[in-house]
């Protein structure tokens, strides 16, 4: 593949993470949060793949396969559990009515544009858009997790910020150490088993409303 | 690539997404009958209804103007005009001065003033209720359109359709730039609002709860509301019409001779088919939403538009 058909493909890539982004943002149940995160980290998958029969490098074709079934299956299908398991409303009650939480994700992204616009020198090196994509997702991704009520909520936005992270990364360096995506991966695991362990023993004392917590003062 | 279309295609153009327009509702309605396992009425039954509606008389509310008499003439002519700016058979811009993208929504959006202005001029409960929720959300729906339509004009140079179309030429989603993918998610959202289905009206009740549209056609009968079906009909090919000239633009590229005729009418034919059973489907898997989290829906819409805008122009 040329560079030209890579950087369109990964350009495209972006677009499709930015809507599945999007989608979690106004996702009025938490199944449709968490079906259009699976879908992100598909896309991410894709992008990794490209990228590796672009660069040749295989620790990315390592990369695509983790995240292909860490990411898109196993963590989704853990997160659905949980939602069964706790069997309560599946409605997102977000803090801010959701038109503001979407006001505020198009200030983000124009903002993460105009931010990697300025930085000039550094765009040369970069694949098209992955730089300010990347970067709109993270802090989307901490939209997320901060107008989220629900601690599943925040599982979601957790994932959805580490994917902005992990795209960022693999485009900007086509392709870390594989040591380093590994212990990223695993954090990530670790972060939503712990938090899933958490949210179904603690949902068995109180709600799960992490609104409730700001009365826990010392 | 294109020549300029004269103003005979021009026209042939126009009648036929006129005569086709009730042709779409009806394989629409087809499929959302198959889908539900029912048989459904053929495809052909929305002429049946505009015949019949077309042979009978009309009854009018005492309280209405002589305005209302002329509305349904008004709205039909605003649609159909709006109907000659969409590229059909091939792409190229007109030989004579006619309009662009702009003035297809203004067309668009003016026709939809007048059933709002008909609607209240009826003084009819439904009629007004069904007034104000269409000029409510018409203001979310409209310039998310407008940011679509600028998000492929920029790249484009011009917001002529047919200029618009043969400078994107004979691309396929591969050539699309990922503004594209946005832009097109962006319309796939709005889609339904605009053709008055769900998840944000529903064509098929006159429960008073549920309706916008419909409810605007209440007092309407006769010919008369047999305008208005016509135009709603026209309203959803032009503007599913439009999508395509934004987004599919292929169609043989020289086509004067009447073998490039049919060509370009199969390749429309099948991009406004595949639009239309998008539609069938959204409608039969998803429930119709309240009206005060429509403006949710579109919000997607809106932010789609905007970060296409925003990859195109930064």
């Amino acid at each position: 593949m040329s560079a030209e058909t890579v950087r369109t493909i990964i350009d495209d890539l972006g677009a499709l993470l930015l809507f599945t982004m999007i989608l979690i943002l106004a996702a009025g149940q938490i199944y449709r949060a968490i079906y259009a995160v699976a879908a992100q980290s598909l896309l991410i998958a894709i992008a990794a793949a490209v990228l590796a029969t672009a660069t040749g490098n295989t620790d990315l074709w390592v990369i695509a396969g983790i995240t292909l079934t860490v990411k898109t299956i196993v963590l989704p299908w853990v997160l659905h559990r949980v939602v069964r398991r706790m069997n309560v409303r599946r409605e997102v009650e977000p803090v801010i009515p959701v038109a503001a939480t979407l006001a505020l994700a198009v200030m983000v992204v124009v903002m993460s544009f105009h931010l990697s616009a300025t930085l000039g020198p550094v765009n040369q090196a970069i694949t098209g858009n992955a730089l300010p994509v990347g970067i709109a997702l993270t802090l989307l991704g901490v939209l997320v997790m901060a107008t989220g009520k629900t601690a599943l909520n925040q599982m979601v936005g957790l994932f959805a910020s580490e994917n902005g992270i992990f795209f960022t990364a693999m485009a900007v360096t086509q392709g870390m150490p594989l040591i380093i995506e590994i212990g990223v991966i695993l954090d990530v695991i670790l972060a939503v088993l712990v938090m899933a362990i958490m949210v179904l023993r603690v949902r068995s004392t109180v709600d799960a409303d992490i609104a409730g917590l700001d009365r826990l003062k010392g | 690539m294109t020549g300029e279309r004269s103003l005979g295609l021009l026209l042939f153009e126009m009648t036929f997404l006129v005569l086709l327009g009730p042709l779409v509702t009806g394989i629409i309605q087809k499929i959302k009958a198959r889908i539900q396992c029912r048989q459904g009425a053929g495809v052909l039954q929305p002429y049946r209804d505009l015949a019949k509606l077309f042979r009978k008389g009309t009854v009018q509310a005492d309280t209405a103007s002589g305005l209302f008499r002329l509305i349904p003439v008004l709205v039909l002519a605003a649609t159909v005009a709006a109907g000659a700016l969409i590229p059909v058979v091939r792409a190229g811009p007109p030989s004579f001065p006619l309009g662009d993208a702009l003035l297809l929504l203004g067309l668009l959006a003016l026709a939809r003033f007048l059933t709002a202005v008909g609607a209240l001029d009826a003084g009819g409960a439904f009629g007004g209720m069904g007034a104000s929720r269409e000029m409510t959300l018409a203001p979310l729906v409209e310039p998310v359109l407008m940011m679509v339509v600028f998000s492929t004009a920029v790249a484009a140079g011009t917001t002529e359709l047919g200029a618009l179309a043969a400078q994107r030429g004979t691309s396929w989603v591969l050539a699309w730039h990922a503004a594209d993918f946005l832009g097109f998610a962006a319309m796939l959202v709005l889609l339904p609002a605009e053709t008055g289905r769900i998840p944000v009206d529903n064509p098929d009740t006159h429960l008073e709860l549920t309706m916008l549209h419909e409810g605007m056609l209440l007092e309407h009968s006769g010919p008369g509301l047999g305008c208005m079906l016509l135009a709603s009909h026209t309203r959803q090919i032009v503007t599913l019409g439009l999508v395509s000239a934004l987004f599919f633009p292929i169609g043989p590229a020289n086509g004067a001779d009447a073998a490039g005729l049919l060509l370009g009418v199969g390749a429309f034919a099948a991009k406004i088919l595949v639009l239309a059973s998008y539609l069938a489907l959204v409608e039969s898997s998803y429930a119709k939403l309240r009206l005060f989290r429509v403006p949710q829906f579109l919000g997607i819409g809106f932010v789609c538009a905007l970060t296409a805008l925003a990859l195109r122009i930064l």
